[in-house]
Formats: C-alpha cells, sequence, structure tokens
C-alpha cells in the first residue's frame, strides 16, 4: 500500500514524487516509457533546446562569427552528430532524474499505468505482463499529446508532430508548419537557422497570441528578418503527400485558396490533455468538455484523493507550472496550505531572440479597464546588447497607472527566459516599477534593460535612451 | 501651519516611552488639551494632551517605542482646512520646500555646560539626535549624565549637527561636544524632493511606511505560513516595505494569534510508527512583549533581592477586636466621613506607631550611610492593569483612619486608571502590601527598594486558637515582615511585628497611645 501514487514522471509528476517523498509518504511514480521525465525531457523543452542551442551557434558561426573577427571558412552541419549531442542530454538528463528517484526513495515502475478503482493501479509492462498495487492517494500527472487534425494524413515521416521534428535525419528544404505557437516557432527557428525554408500557416492573425501583443510583433519582425514567411488568417484545409513531398492547401481570410509544397509539413497546432486508456471511469474521475480532468481549487479530481496537475488539467501547458503544481498537491496532501499565484507563471519562447512574460498583457488590462501605463526600452540602446550583436528586441513593463504597482513584465531578447525571474520576484511581492528602478543592475547586463523599461514606465525616466 | 508634538521630558532618568495607545484616530479632529494618547515608561503610565486644536497626524503607532524628543504626531491647526496641497508636502518631510535652509557657513561649537558646582565631569547618556541631522534651535539633541543628574542639552542654533562626543564619552566641563553648522530655514532632504513632488503620480515610491497598494500584501512564504495558520495577512503589521509582511511577520503572527487553529501539517506517514503520540488538547503558546513597566519591575525585583539580605518574619494576628470595632462603628464611620472603614487603616495606623518605636524598620541605606526618616510615607502596594505599582500615603503617621481611608481610596482610583505620576510613587519609607486580599495565607514580600521592609498582610481566616487556656474559633491574620538583615536587626524587626500585632489586637492601644 502506497500512500501516494504518481501516474506520469514528466517536471510535474517526478516533482510530485520527489515532495511526497520529502513529506515522508510512501511514494510510487508509474512511467509508460523506458526512461523518466516526460514529454519535456525526452521530446519537448530539454531536447528542443539542445538544437536550438545548436543551430544558433551554427547560425552565429555562419553570419556573426566574421564580425567578431573570427574566420572558420564555411561552416557544415553534421546533423547526426547535432541530434546524437541533443540525444546525450536527454540521456545525462533522464539519468538524472533515476538518479533523484532513488536518492528520495521513490519505487518506480515501467509501464503502462491505469486506475481498476480508485485505490487500486495496474501497471502494464511492455511485455503485456501486469501488476497491481494499493494506494491511498493518486496524482494524475499524464501531460498531454500534440494534436492531430482529421484532415491532415500524418504518416509521421513527412507529416510530423514535434516529437518526429526533432528526430529528422536531413534538414528539410522548405519546412511548413501549421500554426504560430511556442513549438512551431522553436523548431521552425532551428531548421531556419540550418538553412531550411520555413513557411507558417496560423489561423489567427499573429504570432504567440496568448502573449503581450509587441512581443508578437516583434517577434515576427526578427523571424521575417531571418527567412520566415508568414500566412496570417490561414485556415489549413487539405495535407497530402505526394511521394517526397508534402502539399498543403489552405484558405486565406477572403475564401482565396493557397497552395504550398514543401518536403516536411510539421503540424503544431497545440496539445490535448492525455487520458487515454487511463481508466478514469474506473475510478469515477470526471473530465471537463475538452477533455481535461476536472480538479477543484486544491487540484482535487472529483474523486476524493484522486489530484490532478500539469498539461492534464487547465492552464498553460508549461513544465513549470506543471512543477509548481506537483508541490502544491503533495504539500496539500500532507495538510500544509501552498499557494499557487497563476498570474505569476512566467511564459517563454525559446527563439532568438527568446520572448518570456509574467502577468497581465496590455490587451488583458485594456479588457479590464485598468489604468496603467507602460515603459519600454529596446535592446539596441542597451550596451551589453550591442556587445554580443544581440541589438532585436524591447523590455516592456506594464504599472498601475495610480500605485506604480508592476502589472505586467514582458520581453524580447537575448536571455529573456532568465531576466524574466526578476519580473516574477517584483511581482510576488508586488513591487513597484520605481522599485526596480532604484535597484542597483550590473553593468553592463541584458538586465538594465528591466532597469530602464521601469524608469521609462516610472515617469518616462529612462536614462539610456 | 502643523504643529509637531514630541515626546515630554516626563522625569529625569526616563528615556524612552511606549505608545500605549491612540485615543484619537489619524485624520481626527483634536481640540487642544483632549487626551489623544497614552503613553507608558518603566515608571508610570500618563496622558498626551494636544497642544493645539486641529487635524491630528499620528506618526508614530501604537506599540512603538520613542526616545524623549521623538516626533509623535502633527497637528494640522486650522482643522483640515488645509489644502491637500500643504499636506502632501508634510507627510513627503518637506514641509517648506519653497524656503531651502541656507547655509551661513558660520559653524558653533557646542560645549559642555557647568552644571552645578560640584560637578566636574558629564558622561553622554544618548544622542537624541543622529550625526548629519537637521536640528532646530532649542530642540533636545542629547543627553547628558552627572553623578548627581541627568540633563538635556538643547541645540544652540538650527543647522546640521555634526557629533564629535559619543555616547558614553566622559567629558570635561567647557569640552566639544558637537558643532552645529549653522543655516537658516527648514532641510530639504535634497534629492528625496524630486520624488517627493511625484509622489502624486506614483504615492508608493515615497511613501515607506504609511498605507500604500502594498501594505498587507504577504510573501509567497509567508502567505502559506499564515494559510495555514488561518490568520488574515491584512490583520498583521507587516514590517516588510511599504508594509509587506514578511515570512518573520508571519511566523511571528503565528505564536501571536491565539485561536490559530494550526492545521497541523498530517504526521508524515512514514513516521508514524516512531513519533511519540502527541498531547490532545490544545498547546499552542503565545509570545507577547513586556511592557516597560513591567520589565522595570523584574529588573527591580531581581536586584532588590539580589542586593538586600532579605528575611522574612511571622507573626499571627487575632482580627477578633478589629472586627468587632468595625462592625460597631462602620455605619457611623461612613455616615461622618463619607468612606468604608476598611482594615487598611487599622494597620496604615498600626505600623505608623510602631515604626516611631523601631525607627531602623523606616529607615535606609545611603552608601555608607543609614538614612532615617522621621516621617511615615506609607507605599501601598496596588495592583493596576499595567502592572504592580506603589502609591504612597504621605505622612500617614499624622493622618486619622478616615484620612487614611480616604488617601487609598483616592490613590486605588487613580492607579486603577492609569493617572498615578511618578511623584505620586515616589519617596516611601515603608511599604504595605495586602496579598490577602486575593487569597494568599502565607507569603515573603519583596522589599520595596531603597526601603528597608515591607509588611505582609494575609487572608482572614477562623482558626482554633487558645484564649484565657479555652479553645475558641478566632478570625485570625498571619502578617509577614520582609527586611534588610543589614540594617534591621531580628530584635527590631521581631519586637515591630509583636507591636503592630498588639496594636491591632487591642486597637483602643492606638488611641490610647500605650
Amino acid at each position: 500500500m502506497y500512500d501516494v501514487t504518481v501516474i506520469g514522471s514528466g517536471p510535474g509528476g517526478y516533482v510530485a514524487a520527489i515532495r511526497c517523498a520529502q513529506l515522508g509518504m510512501k511514494t510510487a511514480l508509474v512511467e509508460k516509457y523506458n526512461t523518466l521525465g516526460g514529454t519535456c525531457l525526452n521530446v519537448g523543452c530539454i531536447p528542443s533546446k539542445a538544437l536550438l542551442d545548436s543551430s544558433e551557434h551554427f547560425h552565429q558561426a555562419k553570419h556573426q562569427f566574421a564580425e567578431h573577427g573570427i574566420e572558420i571558412g564555411e561552416p557544415k552541419i553534421n546533423l547526426e552528430q547535432m541530434m546524437s549531442r541533443k540525444d546525450g542530454v536527454v540521456g545525462q538528463t533522464t539519468d538524472g532524474i533515476n538518479f533523484l528517484m532513488k536518492k528520495n526513495k521513490v519505487d518506480v515502475f515501467h509501464g503502462f499505468g491505469s486506475f481498476v478503482d480508485k485505490n487500486t493501479i495496474k501497471v502494464t509492462k511492455e511485455g503485456g505482463e501486469t501488476e497491481e498495487f494499493k494506494t491511498e492517494k493518486t496524482i494524475i500527472a499524464t501531460g498531454s499529446k500534440p494534436i492531430m487534425l482529421p484532415f491532415i494524413e500524418f504518416d509521421k515521416k513527412r507529416v510530423i508532430t514535434s516529437t518526429e521534428a526533432l528526430q529528422l535525419k536531413e534538414v528539410p528544404k522548405h519546412l511548413v508548419i501549421i500554426g504560430g505557437g511556442v513549438i512551431g516557432l522553436e523548431l521552425g527557428s532551428v531548421y531556419a537557422r540550418l538553412g531550411a525554408e520555413v513557411t507558417v500557416v496560423e489561423f489567427l492573425d499573429g504570432l504567440i497570441p496568448m502573449m503581450d501583443v509587441t512581443m508578437g510583433k516583434e517577434l515576427q519582425r526578427v523571424l521575417k528578418k531571418e527567412g520566415f514567411k508568414f500566412h496570417f488568417k490561414t485556415k489549413v484545409t487539405s495535407v497530402k503527400v505526394e511521394g517526397e513531398e508534402v502539399m498543403i492547401k489552405a484558405e486565406d481570410k477572403k475564401g482565396k485558396e493557397l497552395e504550398i509544397k514543401a518536403d516536411y509539413c510539421l503540424v503544431a497546432v497545440g496539445r490535448r490533455p492525455y487520458t487515454d486508456k487511463l481508466g478514469l471511469e474506473n475510478a469515477g474521475v470526471k473530465v471537463d468538455d475538452r477533455g481535461r480532468v476536472d480538479v477543484n481549487d486544491h487540484l482535487q479530481t472529483s474523486v476524493e484523493g484522486i489530484y490532478a496537475i500539469g498539461d492534464v488539467i487547465k492552464g498553460a501547458m508549461l513544465a513549470h507550472k506543471a512543477e509548481e503544481e506537483g508541490v502544491f498537491v503533495a504539500e496539500t496532501i500532507a495538510g500544509q496550505k501552498p499557494h499557487i499565484n497563476y498570474k505569476l507563471i512566467p511564459g517563454v519562447v525559446y527563439t532568438w531572440p527568446e520572448v518570456a512574460s509574467v502577468g497581465y498583457t496590455e490587451q488583458e488590462l485594456k479588457e479590464e479597464g485598468r489604468a496603467f501605463k507602460t515603459g519600454s526600452f529596446p535592446f539596441r540602446a542597451s550596451g551589453r546588447a550591442r556587445a554580443s550583436m544581440d541589438i532585436d528586441g524591447v523590455a516592456k513593463v506594464l504599472a498601475d497607472a495610480e500605485t506604480d504597482e508592476i502589472l505586467g513584465m514582458h520581453i524580447i531578447g537575448p536571455r529573456a527566459a532568465d531576466m524574466i525571474a526578476e519580473g516574477v520576484v517584483a511581482m510576488e511581492y508586488r513591487a513597484s516599477a520605481e522599485d526596480i528602478s532604484r535597484m542597483s543592475h550590473a553593468h553592463p547586463t541584458y538586465t538594465e534593460a528591466i532597469k530602464e523599461a521601469c524608469l521609462a514606465a516610472t515617469d518616462d525616466r529612462a536614462l539610456h535612451i | 501651519m502643523a504643529l509637531e508634538m514630541k515626546v515630554p521630558a516626563v522625569g529625569e532618568s526616563i528615556t524612552e516611552v511606549t505608545i500605549a495607545q491612540w485615543l484619537k484616530q489619524d485624520g481626527d479632529h483634536v481640540e487642544m488639551d483632549e487626551i489623544i494618547c497614552e503613553l507608558e515608561s518603566d515608571k508610570a503610565t500618563f496622558e498626551l494632551t494636544a497642544e493645539a486644536s486641529g487635524t491630528l497626524k499620528i506618526a508614530a503607532v501604537d506599540g512603538e517605542t520613542l526616545e524623549i524628543g521623538a516626533l509623535i504626531c502633527t497637528i494640522e491647526e486650522g482643522d483640515g482646512a488645509a489644502e491637500t496641497t500643504s499636506e502632501a508636502k508634510t507627510t513627503g518631510g518637506t514641509a517648506q520646500v519653497a524656503e531651502a535652509p541656507k547655509a551661513t557657513g558660520e559653524v558653533l561649537e557646542m560645549k559642555v555646560p557647568a552644571v552645578g558646582e560640584s560637578i566636574s565631569e558629564v558622561t553622554i547618556a544618548s544622542w537624541v539626535k543622529q550625526d548629519g541631522d537637521f536640528v532646530e534651535l532649542d530642540e533636545i539633541i542629547c543627553e547628558i549624565e552627572s553623578d548627581k543628574a541627568t540633563f538635556e542639552l538643547t541645540a544652540e542654533a538650527s543647522g546640521t549637527l555634526e557629533i564629535v562626543a559619543g555616547e558614553g564619552d566622559t567629558l570635561e566641563i567647557g569640552a566639544l561636544i558637537c558643532k552645529i553648522a549653522v543655516s537658516e530655514g527648514a532641510p530639504v532632504a535634497v534629492k528625496e524632493t524630486a520624488a517627493a513632488a511625484q509622489a502624486e503620480s506614483t504615492p508608493s515610491a515615497t511613501a515607506a511606511g504609511s498605507q500604500t497598494y502594498a501594505t498587507g500584501h504577504a510573501s509567497p512564504a509567508a502567505s502559506k505560513i499564515l494559510s495555514e495558520k488561518g490568520i488574515d495577512p491584512n490583520s498583521i503589521n507587516g514590517t516588510g516595505k511599504d508594509g509587506r509582511v514578511t515570512k518573520e511577520d508571519a511566523l511571528r503572527a503565528e505564536k501571536a494569534a491565539p485561536k490559530a487553529a494550526a492545521a497541523a501539517p498530517k504526521a508524515p506517514v512514514a513516521a508514524k510508527e516512531t513519533a511519540p503520540a502527541a498531547p490532545a488538547g490544545d498547546r499552542e503558546q503565545r509570545h507577547q512583549k513586556m511592557t516597560p513597566l513591567r520589565k522595570t519591575i523584574a529588573k527591580r525585583l531581581v536586584s532588590v533581592k539580589n542586593q538586600t539580605a532579605m528575611l522574612t518574619t511571622f507573626n499571627e494576628v487575632d482580627m477578633k477586636p478589629v472586627m468587632d470595632v468595625r462592625k460597631q462603628y462602620k455605619d457611623m464611620f461612613k455616615e461622618k466621613h463619607d468612606i468604608g472603614l476598611g482594615f487598611m487603616s487599622f494597620f496604615t495606623k498600626a505600623v505608623t506607631v510602631a515604626l516611631k518605636e523601631w525607627p531602623a524598620v523606616n529607615a535606609m541605606i545611603d552608601g555608607d550611610e543609614i538614612v532615617y526618616n522621621d516621617y511615615c510615607d506609607v507605599s501601598i502596594a496596588v495592583s493596576a492593569p499595567k502592572g504592580l505599582v506603589v502609591p504612597v500615603i504621605r505622612n500617614a503617621e499624622k493622618l486619622s483612619l478616615a484620612g487614611i481611608e480616604q488617601e487609598v481610596k483616592r490613590l486605588a482610583l487613580r492607579a486603577r486608571d492609569n493617572k498615578l505620576t511618578i511623584p505620586e510613587m515616589e519617596g516611601g519609607t515603608f511599604t504595605i502590601t495586602n496579598g490577602g486580599v486575593f487569597g494568599s495565607m502565607l507569603s515573603t514580600p519583596i522589599i520595596n527598594a531603597p526601603q528597608s521592609a515591607i509588611l505582609g498582610m494575609h487572608n482572614i481566616v477562623e482558626r482554633p486558637v487558645a484564649v484565657n487556656g479555652q479553645v475558641e474559633i478566632r478570625p485570625v491574620m498571619y502578617i509577614a515582615l520582609s527586611y534588610d538583615h543589614r540594617i534591621i536587626d531580628g530584635r527590631e524587626s521581631v519586637s515591630f511585628l509583636k507591636r503592630v500585632k498588639e496594636l491591632l489586637e487591642d486597637p483602643i492601644r492606638l488611641l490610647l497611645d500605650v
């Protein structure tokens, strides 16, 4: 009998298991794949970041080294090596999780986990043999899968999802990406840098629509420079594989038909909660109209003692959101009263420049009718950015018009993903824009752009522009 | 025009006071001489009255400890008719922005004044102002101690203070204490002025210590702790910037909240087998700051025990005669003197008679000398709301029983209302304490220094006693005399107590003086 069983070993699941173990609970972790870590570690954040970094290095070698005064001749791509380095990074990271499970005495079951009833978990191993055990409480952390559109022929060779895109054997000549969200743009960046022609077909009228409008616009400008082509307000009607080619048909907002030929088509239109064959019905766990596991404020499902976290429930599909929720549930089970401030979970896009944001967007504040002021500072004006030739992007701060409280921070620029932490800390403490602008920021650093944006928001007092 | 009210000097030895309670709210209109706030010192509690009529702006909140001369509040004269602009300036601390001080270039040297013929040197007790502060003419800037007395040094000019002698330094008369760079006009916090001017649009920027949008906002860790203890973050005085609630605040709050029904984290399952069974029932602890008064009492009680050779002797008193007298004359007494006839008057009277006979009991040690008092100032220990106080009945030996009763009543009422002043509590020569009112049967009271003896009264209970060879049931009280054996010998202490007993057991003797 386990105190807690976690189904799914992604960043939400394994973190929940560690925290449960730390709190003295006897914990089991069930994972269908051979390696732990879930989508994020195996076919998500980590491998894509590995390829993003590799391709960025290539891009720099090709376009910037000469300007730095480094002459290396024409750099060449060894895609096999690039992929194997990526696999090495993934391998090391998943091994790290194995170690953490051992260290925290979490029992790991490899096999497909499902509910027999509320307190019984069945693990079906690869060979088909099954094992059952009892558990008092369960945390569902089974994550999500890429959405497959019904009118698209998926062959996973030419028409692919993000999973396959991380394992291509060649650099596409022309990669068409359906969807202008985070995953499409990150993988698109990888192959664009490696030399592919990249075309993005997006149904809405801008990139990364969940983020602040300035971010989408700026990112679009930068990617265009890198050779991206965009079709907005365009609806894909069919995707057909024709030998080594893919034919994508689409319709723009005026109803005009569009035909695009490519050698690869990446479908990145979002992800859906993954609860297939989990046996939710055996335990009595309900899902909502969009297939997400229904949870209350304590992340408990409709069944007492069964919780759900991460991509499988509502909210942003982000590894760090799942992680926070894993800790939240573990502590809740232990009788503590933890908090998550969903408004302050940062969102990140690992293109280059990176995009990161936290808090309210300008659109949201306008919708709420809240009086706000904004301050922004372009990286072009930052000494550090000029030194590293990373002059694209802008830091933008939104603050309450009356109190000066920071309501949102949005950065597109070098290392934005790391810098956004300053915004999170500030907002968790409800700092004002002037608070940040009065704190010393090391010079020269990228974070000076945040300080300058805050100065601009305070009273249009930016110093370096 | 805003009047600044500062902590008044309340006694030579008092250096700081605590705000016990504001009776008026920030922004209230107050009338001149109206009581606006209660202050506590380690000696007494007193009330602060408004020095002018107008709108009150509180500068120091409840529980805050302030030094003498520190700002308590300002009163905006003219009853809030003041324009908002001038108000804003006041809160920004830059009241006269327009009249920036002009340094005159003159530097005034302040020296230790001659404070008395026999005093040749003084010690700096504490600086009320900091180095670099702007000081106003006649403002108290420093406290000086000599071996005789403590006095305050006031600024001889307005300007910027430069401290020369540090706290604890001993200086001769005429030595340099500090310099004042004399200037005309009021201070302006140079760089903050700009920020203050913008305060209208960005109040959070300068409003340190005042209420802002973030006041009461709990940090993530604090929020979790408070939530687990069931405490509303808004109920806490956050010590973080602009009143934010820090983790430390939350941890403290946990202790202070009496009914914080802690959602006791479920004992980790693995630890269940080994963990000892937790005792049932509420096990909360509460931490509360000691009032200055109680702190001083605590300190004094311990030092008295350490510094005297304290000893206690007992006797018993047959209270029947006194009780009979009371029974018989109670109504007449009340009618004539308009006060009840209690036991205190008999005891006080008996004590004064006995003290005259045994003057050592009424004496005290001063260095190598014994000070004999030819009068009896009898301190009466009273349990007041803020702690034990000992108001004094002056020249009790000259008072009638009615006079004593009236004095006892007057002092007790003042004690109850926290209205006793320090002069009313100073200078007693002997103390009577009545633990009996709470039911005590026997106790060894601690001497009220610098006095040398204290009489303890106790509960009256019926006891079988031998009277003329017969066993009778009598109302009996045990009395105790704790005394400093250094100046009071057994002969004096025991005889004193026996004399008190005799006078009480035969009250006629008080009348006949025998």
